[in-house]
């Protein structure tokens, strides 16, 4: 290395005084607490996973539909299809960023390719507790893969393709990051080294990567759509579930994602920007466009919400009555209910605040934080009530309430997301480092 | 060439529930996993009310929605038109058993051991089965069947799998009928080709008004049910069996 970049005036330190930037490398109290926390859900998590494997699933809630008068798809798969929607905002934002030059979004790309890729690990992770038999399952499903099966593209475009896609496109940005903090010698310096894999941010490696994450960029829009479509697809063609089979299941399951997706990334945003005191970059247009963003897609869903219930409820009778009944005024009535009021007050609280052109960020998270919990009841209900009560045959109807395992076993999953999101924020920048730290002569 | 086809005689079945037991006996199956199953059913108020009894074995679908959704190919169909589970290779998925409409899948919830009816580690039980296979395994079942020679037949009933009813695989290939239709005691259910024109099973059809359990989904169900009716919406079961199991 000739030229150093640390000489005075151009370190890509910001709020955080000397040293790596965003508090890097630096152990900070509260930091340590929320890993200890989330660390412990973790153990809490696998725990339960083993006492599943060892037990076998009597220990869930699930049962077998028919006779014996259940649902053999519960918590695991809500929460693989509310994870893999999550997913969906993440790159969405970091491609539309790279395609369309929006330079004042720019600090959101890489939390947004971080959530992304973090909950499609933890949306894999789902399908493995799902599974009564996880290790022959990962063999298996490389051996014997069948492309008729519509668990074929949620293993290959969502998990291998979508997931590769993205990792590759959160490592060709952070390495130029990486690159110019291994100047510094730092504890640190050599993660940073290896992420940076001789990267030396020269003018022709820099145009290099530009076109890489471009054409990275395009390709990620259209797979995005199809991976999630592909998730739609595993519930919406199946004739023989009533509720299930609809062709509004594939659109309906991208906008659903987005409105997840955007809501976490509000929330994430906000964190960092507390935690990284990165004040400056997050700044009110940031959320403010996240949160309009957020509107138009709560309202989109809203509208396939009501088309959806109007068909069901207009026409319909005999059997498949029975699922929509149940979701509207019988046992469901208060999940559908109650994610439609939180769907509601978040909407009613982004219009005020885009009518009033003041936004503010705790308001933006209240409202990240309940179309979130909305999107989790409107996954379990797409998945659980045509099970209990969208049999053909005249069974019993059934019923279904998940177990402290299955609780465990899915707080663990997103208390390790938040782990290994609390674990990059202190090794690699989550912020993008600005332009002005790469000046250097080339 | 031979496509195996099973009749139910709506006029002529009681609704004694002993291809149930047959089936529990043939098989092996664990407390609360019906291969086959019969409905008793009620429509109707007192004094107007009509019971009718409605057998339920799986309906090896020509077009079957599970084999379709199967990711790995553990359920396939066999030439004769059986539906079967390879439990060696199942993954535990159960997207079969949601794909199926007629609920006829069985997963395994937890070990056999756990799940057999009485208790068989009790010590007062050693004279009189010592030596013996306990009730859930039987080791003619658990090897490979057919020209595929695949683990399909009623012997393994592992944890973390799924099974259903085989039309008793390994019987059909020694050339029996399954055990239901061998026990029924009112010739209620009937086993045979369909593709040979002079069986007696395709004479029954021709000669008998029929139908086919959900038709209308396109499943090409393998099971004929002669006499009675489909089931209406307002059927409801009563006399249920012993079928949530608790841990």
């Amino acid at each position: 290395m000739t030229t150093t970049l640390g000489d005075a005036g151009t370190t890509p330190t910001r709020a955080t005084g000397p040293g790596l930037p965003q508090g890097i490398g630096k152990l900070t109290r509260g930091w340590t607490l929320f890993m200890a926390v989330t660390l412990a859900a973790s153990l809490f998590g696998v725990y339960a996973f083993f006492y599943q494997q060892a037990n076998g699933e009597i220990v869930t809630g699930m049962r077998d539909v028919g006779t014996m008068r259940g649902a053999p798809w519960g918590l695991y798969i809500a929460f693989l299809v509310y994870f893999v929607g999550v997913s969906f905002a993440g790159i969405t934002i970091a491609a539309l960023i790279r395609l369309f030059n929006l330079e004042r979004l720019r600090p959101l790309a890489r939390m947004a390719e971080l959530l992304t890729v973090v909950s499609l690990v933890l949306g894999t992770l789902a399908i493995l507790a799902d599974l009564g038999q996880p290790v022959r399952g990962v063999i298996n499903l490389f051996r014997y893969a069948r492309p008729q099966s519509p668990f074929f593209g949620t293993f290959t475009l969502v998990i291998a393709g979508y997931l590769f896609a993205s990792v590759v496109y959160l490592y060709l940005g952070s390495r130029r990051d990486a690159a110019i903090m291994a100047k510094e010698s730092t504890r640190l310096q050599g993660l940073h080294r290896f992420v940076a894999a001789g990267y030396k941010d020269t003018a022709a490696e820099r145009g290099r990567h530009e076109t890489a994450t471009f054409w990275l960029a395009l390709a990620i829009v259209p797979m995005l759509v199809v991976a999630h479509s592909t998730l739609g697809f595993v519930f919406g063609l199946q004739i023989g579930r009533p509720g299930w089979f609809s062709a509004l299941q594939a659109p309906a399951f991208v906008v659903l994602a987005g409105v997840s997706g955007i809501g976490l990334l509000i929330v994430l945003a906000a964190v960092v920007r507390r935690a990284c005191g990165e004040q400056e970059s997050l700044d009110e247009y940031v959320f403010s466009w996240l949160g309009r963003l957020l509107a138009v897609l709560t309202i989109t869903y809203l509208y396939f919400v009501v088309t959806e219930v109007l068909t069901a409820t207009y026409g319909g009778g005999g059997r498949e009555n029975d699922v929509t009944d149940a979701m509207l005024s019988g046992r469901y009535a208060w999940i559908f209910w109650g994610s439609m009021a939180l769907f509601g007050a978040s909407l009613v609280g982004l219009l005020i605040q885009i009518l009033t052109k003041r936004w503010s960020i705790g308001a933006l998270v209240a409202i990240g934080l309940a179309v979130n919990l909305a999107a989790v009841g409107k996954r379990f209900l797409i998945v659980v009530p045509s099970q209990t009560d969208g049999m053909l045959l005249p069974y019993e109807t059934g019923s279904y309430s998940p177990t402290w395992v299955e609780y465990g076993v899915v707080i663990g999953l997103i208390a390790m997301g938040a782990a290994a999101i609390g674990i990059f924020m202190k090794l690699i920048p989550i912020v993008e480092l600005p332009e002005e730290a790469d000046t250097r002569v080339t | 060439m031979t496509k195996y086809q099973m009749i139910v005689d709506l006029d002529r079945c009681q609704g004694c529930r002993a291809c149930m037991e047959a089936c529990k006996i043939e098989n092996n199956t664990t407390e609360g996993t019906f291969w086959m199953y019969v409905f008793r059913l009620e429509e109707g108020v007192y004094p107007d009310a009509k019971l009718s009894f409605l057998p339920r074995p799986c309906q090896h679908c020509e077009d079957a929605p599970c084999v379709k959704v199967c990711p790995v190919g553990a359920r396939f169909k066999r030439d004769d038109g059986l539906t079967l589970t390879d439990y060696e290779r199942c993954i535990g998925c159960r997207y079969c058993e949601l794909a199926c409409p007629y609920g006829v899948n069985y997963f395994n919830w937890e070990k056999p051991e756990d799940r057999t009816y009485g208790d068989w580690s009790d010590p007062d039980l050693e004279p009189i089965t010592g030596g013996l296979n306990p009730p859930w395994s039987n080791p003619a079942l658990a090897e490979p069947q057919g020209p595929e020679q695949r683990m399909t037949a009623g012997g393994g009933h592992h944890k973390g799998v799924m099974e259903k009813c085989t039309f008793c695989v390994h019987r059909v290939d020694r050339g029996e009928v399954p055990a239901c239709v061998e026990t029924c005691p009112v010739e209620a259910l009937r086993f045979g080709d369909v593709d040979d024109e002079g069986s007696p099973i395709s004479r029954y059809i021709r000669e008998h008004d029929h139908f086919r359990l959900l038709d209308d989904l396109g499943t090409k169900p393998s099971v004929v049910y002669v006499g009675g009716q489909p089931p209406s919406d307002e059927a409801h079961e009563i006399e249920l069996v012993k079928a949530r199991v608790e841990r």
